[in-house]
């Protein structure tokens, strides 16, 4: 009995491992083939690892791929939105998680219905209300949505987060004069950090990772964010797989990076978001 | 007194709701009578919209036919993510809930595709795709079977770009894994005790307690796959034979390549009763197998 649950264990071990291998395989595929030569990356049988790591290739790729001015083009858009994502879902937040006013049911049922809403469905009349006022192309638009709630999602996680806090804290503070201001903010935010930080690095992921919101909304080259430099260069190199596979590791690296740095927090937040519904 | 300070609190409450509250109407409510107002006219955005009736949604049920490719399309592929995506996450956490050695490094594993940005891995998906260079054509030729066109061949395109979904669905396996860790050990030892394999465990407690997150991560996913846009952006183009011309793409195309604005607005408006329903139905069907705890 014990011998034969070993040998399950042992064969479920070497499972994940391929299989987990497996999940690296583009990771890998895409860093090799960056570094490779021509007739290295177009050779058969192929080789798995370059002879020479090319490096020279990034600096090649760089002249055309300005990775430089889509950091900053995207941070211009990703640095502001984090900010409204966090202060207006947390005050969203707090009001369902700590106030009664009337009709809150309703209005809570409209907002977290609203995360079942399709984002894909409204992308029409709001870009002609935005043309309609003469933001139709640039950052204003995709910057102010992060400023109305910051999402449904972040709201509710945010919320289910404040209602694991005892009331006990801001009940007290309530009694000694504190504003509720004061208590979101002095009292109740230092407590909730995990799911601000987890709100914060999902947020930053979803700009840097946005493909769809930049194609319409920015139009001039020098504005593009990285996703559409990416889409571009790729377009516009099609065959240069070197190049197009430098510009990617270029574009991965940044949150792959953020998510080793903070897994604990995507993590906390995926399963914060999948259990308490 | 308390009736004042009742009146004050709702006040605040209100101040702090104000930013999602205008969200709601500026961001969906609104701009849903927006679609269904655009979608009755026939407008390029540059001069007035004309009004046109149920003209574009005529159009739409009779003679374009990329709609009716779109819708297939869309089902097709999103049925094909969904239901291998679940399987495939729910199978490797529950490995990952054994004791394997490493689990954490693997979880972290597992889940990095999620966080990458899609247009770069499509490109590199599409990259290992390429006909005549690509590494999966290579693995066939070392087999010595012949080549396939992938993301070219209409049979084939929608089946890759699933692959690539189910490799990005790592947070589903999050979920599940941190639900299987939640099933009480009591339970388990409970069949244990009166005799039950492994088979027993997994079939009467395991699922049934898992109903609900299956449920949560069927509906996410499915809501999100329905509107794959990226891989039909960025690599095929709703080619080959519009087998890749998924609902966002065409929704897209129409709307911002082809300044349709009207025909556009019907598509999204069709688009999103298509996913009401779909959603409405699955809801339905909830009470004959989602166990909760404690009803």
């Amino acid at each position: 009995m014990e011998s034969s649950r070993h040998t399950t264990n042992l064969a479920v071990a070497v499972v994940v491992s391929l299989l987990g291998l497996a999940v690296l395989f583009p990771f890998f595929w895409m860093v090799r083939s960056s570094l490779m030569s021509n007739i290295e990356i177009y050779r058969y049988p192929p080789l798995l690892i370059p002879k020479n790591w090319r490096f020279i290739n990034y600096a090649v790729t760089l002249q055309t791929f300005p990775f430089a001015r889509y950091i900053l083009n995207t941070m211009t858009i990703a640095v502001p939105s984090i900010i409204g994502v966090l202060l207006t879902s947390s005050l969203a937040a707090y009001a369902f998680a700590r106030l009664d006013f009337p009709l809150k049911k309703l209005w809570f049922t409209l907002v977290i219905g609203s995360m079942l809403m399709p984002g894909a469905v409204t992308i029409i009349p709001i870009f002609i209300a935005w043309s309609s006022v003469g933001l139709g192309n640039g950052y204003t638009a995709l910057i102010v949505p992060a400023f109305l709630g910051g999402g449904a999602f972040n709201i509710f996680l945010v919320r289910q987060f404040l209602m694991t806090v005892p009331r006990d804290l801001d009940e007290a503070a309530l009694i000694d004069g504190a504003g509720h201001g004061r208590i979101l903010f002095q009292i109740l935010a230092p407590l909730i950090r995990p799911v601000l930080i987890s709100v914060g690095l999902f947020t930053f992921i979803l700009y840097w990772n946005d493909i769809l919101g930049p194609l319409i909304y920015i139009s001039r080259t020098e504005q593009n964010t990285i996703s559409q430099g990416l889409a571009n260069f790729k377009s516009g190199f099609g065959t240069d797989w070197k190049a197009i596979m430098a510009a990617c590791c270029m574009a991965v690296m940044p949150p792959v990076a953020i998510y080793f740095l903070g897994q604990k927090y995507f993590i906390e937040g995926i399963v914060l978001s999948g259990l308490k519904t | 007194m308390k009736r004042r300070r009742n009146a004050r609190t709702a006040l605040v409450a209100y101040a702090y709701l104000a930013p999602a509250l205008l969200g709601l109407f500026f961001l969906t409510i609104f701009p849903i009578l927006g679609v269904i107002a655009i979608s009755l006219t026939n407008w390029s955005g540059l001069e007035a919209p004309t009004f046109i009736g149920l003209g574009n949604y005529l159009r739409i049920f009779t003679t374009d036919f990329y709609f009716a490719h779109s819708v297939a399309a869309t089902l097709y592929f999103a049925l094909g993510a969904v239901i291998s995506g679940i399987i495939y996450s729910f199978s490797v956490a529950l490995m990952l809930n054994k004791n394997v050695p490493g689990r954490g490094f693997w979880r972290s594993v597992f889940f990095l595709p999620y966080i990458v940005p899609s247009i770069g891995s499509s490109i590199v998906w599409s990259w290992m795709y390429e006909a005549n260079f690509g590494v999966f054509n290579f693995v066939l030729r070392m087999l010595k079977v012949g080549r396939l066109q992938w993301l070219q061949d209409e049979r084939l395109a929608t089946p890759s770009i699933i692959v690539m979904a189910v490799w990005g669905c790592g947070s589903m396996i999050v979920i599940f894994l941190a639900g299987l860790q939640n099933v009480p050990k009591s339970y388990l030892e409970a069949v244990e005790i009166d005799g039950g394999n492994a088979w027993h465990k997994f079939r009467h407690i395991t699922i049934p307690m898992m109903t609900p997150i299956i449920f949560f991560n069927f509906l996410m996913s499915m809501i999100s796959n329905l509107q794959i846009f990226v891989p039909a952006y960025a690599l095929t183009q709703g080619g080959p034979s519009d087998s890749t011309l998924y609902m966002v793409y065409l929704m897209y195309r129409e709307g911002f390549m082809r300044n349709n604005f009207g025909h556009a607005s019907a598509l999204s408006l069709i688009f999103f009763i298509f996913i009401a329903a779909l959603t409405a139905i699955f809801f339905a069907t909830t009470r004959r197998w989602i166990y909760y705890a404690g009803e």
